[in-house]
């Protein structure tokens, strides 16, 4: 994701902000958009061998080997492998984006992600919360205010210190516009300014996702790296 | 992030790999060149406005320029910049390093970093605290006494979450092995074993072990328990803080 493909997110939350100023925070379903709503289930699924390999690919292999597995089934993620070393890999689907995101409902959208114990015990519950969300056929607007609602009643976690994860597979599929963009780690924050950080400033090799538009609290920091989990190198042009 | 920050940045795992392997390489000479401290002058910058450079290039200008910077004194550092955005900017000693370092007592060695806020809260504190006791002239081990005797009273600060900071500076001296230096950030946790980040591993003397190739993060051999209850991780960055790519030593 380049500086420009941030400037326009940021201006579309703008616009977003500005259109909703005054009323319930709704998320009408946007014609304009390429997928304005959830494909059929069938399209987010995947045969599960190749989703382990999937998942698995998203940190290098002396990580992953060892990590637990989840794959999406019809009703939700299921363990397919159990982990040793506190790590766990899944395959994210798009409506893991911010909600803004004119990719949510993307079926093409597969982000393998192997998270660190703290991250799985502090992340992966959103992850899996959403998802849960998303297969009861709970709309978009439904699916905001199930979390926030679940956010003021503490049943999600708070994020733990030291939680982090890796996304370094080759095969992501994260946007139709820029599908593997760079293999990076992430690192997850309870809601910060991204300046304190030094995130998005000029010469940081940190960018942020600031979670305040998004019913969970957590703002995701970013650092790409520059090679692919399989140890290839990431060529430039990969953003 | 330009495609030139990119290709800088595909650079630095493999920078920081060939620099500690060049650490590696050179086994430590069995007499450490650093057995005491030096004379103090040989550890300040007569210069203020030199040291106050430095500093400040730990870090991007878009950060460091609005950065508190303080330097170091006969007696201890000195704000000599008012801040404006939380982060502090400083260039510590050698002995930052591990007190079973070689280099401990290394007058070359300079090393500038800029530290967030929750890193300025939390861990400045501990630089600021050895480097008072060492310039009172006391020896490793009552430093090391003293700074656990504060732990365990709670007079110093617990990390708080988020701490990082920055160590981008061209003109950083870090080590007398390699190249001197590596463009990279670090990542302050409570104690843990590397593993949970899938850390490859630097001891004291500055060995790898790599338990998990591929990996772009390293467990520093900083604090770790030794006596400040801290683990740092390290990732290149493959870029210098003035934008130019750190190269490939």
């Amino acid at each position: 994701m380049n500086r420009m493909r941030f400037a326009v997110l940021v201006s579309l939350i703008f616009v977003l902000i500005l259109v909703a100023a005054g009323a319930p925070r709704t998320w009408a379903e946007d014609n304009k958009t390429p997928y304005p709503s959830m494909a059929p289930l069938d399209q987010y699924l995947m045969e599960r061998s190749a989703e382990i390999a999937l998942a698995r690919s998203a940190a290098p292999e002396s990580i992953s080997r060892d990590a637990e597995v989840r794959v999406l089934g019809q009703h939700g993620y299921e363990t397919v492998a159990k982990g040793k070393n506190g790590f766990v890999c899944v395959v994210q689907r798009s409506w893991i984006a911010p909600f803004d995101d004119p990719g949510f409902w993307n079926p093409k959208g597969r982000a393998p992600i192997c998270l660190n114990a703290p991250a799985a015990r502090s992340y992966l519950p959103l992850i899996l919360k959403r998802t849960e969300l998303v297969l009861a056929g709970r709309s978009k607007a439904q699916m905001f205010g199930d979390l926030k609602a679940a956010v003021d009643r503490k049943e999600l976690p708070a994020m733990e210190f030291g939680a982090m994860c890796y996304m370094m597979s080759k095969q992501a599929y994260l946007s139709d516009s820029d599908p593997r963009w760079h293999p990076h780690l992430m690192f997850f924050a309870p809601l910060t300014d991204p300046a304190a950080w030094g995130a998005d400033l000029a010469g940081s090799p940190i960018l942020a996702f600031n979670g305040k538009d998004n019913p969970e609290p957590i703002t995701v920091f970013l650092i790409p790296v520059g090679r692919w989990s399989d140890g290839t190198a990431a060529p430039a042009d990969a953003q | 992030m330009n495609r030139k920050m990119a290709k800088t940045i595909a650079l630095a795992a493999f920078a920081v790999a060939v620099v500690l392997g060049t650490w590696q390489a050179r086994a430590l000479d069995a007499k450490t060149p650093y057995p005491n401290m030096a004379p103090l002058d040989q550890y300040l910058i007569a210069d203020r406005s030199v040291e106050i450079v430095l500093a400040r290039s730990a870090a991007p200008p878009s950060i460091s320029r609005d950065a508190k910077v303080v330097v170091l004194g006969p007696h201890g550092y000195e704000t000599a910049v008012e801040g404006k955005n939380g982060f502090v900017c400083i260039v510590e000693r050698a002995w930052m390093n591990p007190f079973d370092s070689p280099e401990f007592w290394n007058p070359k060695n300079r090393s500038p970093i800029c530290l967030n806020p929750p890193a300025a809260r939390t861990v400045l504190p501990l630089t600021l605290m050895r480097t008072k006791l060492i310039l009172a002239g006391k020896s490793k081990d009552e430093v090391k006494q003293s700074i656990r005797a504060a732990i365990e009273k709670k007079e110093l600060p617990e990390l708080e979450p988020g701490a990082m900071s920055y160590m981008m500076s061209k003109d950083a001296y870090l080590t007398d092995r390699g190249g001197h230096n590596m463009a990279h950030l670090m990542f302050y946790t409570p104690l843990m074993d590397g593993a949970a980040w899938g850390a490859n591993l630097v001891d004291s003397s500055n060995n790898v072990s790599v338990p998990f190739p591929g990996s772009p993060l390293l467990l520093a051999p900083l604090f770790k328990g030794n006596p400040e209850p801290i683990d740092v991780f390290l990732m290149g960055t493959g870029m210098w803080s003035d934008g130019t790519a750190a190269p490939v030593m």
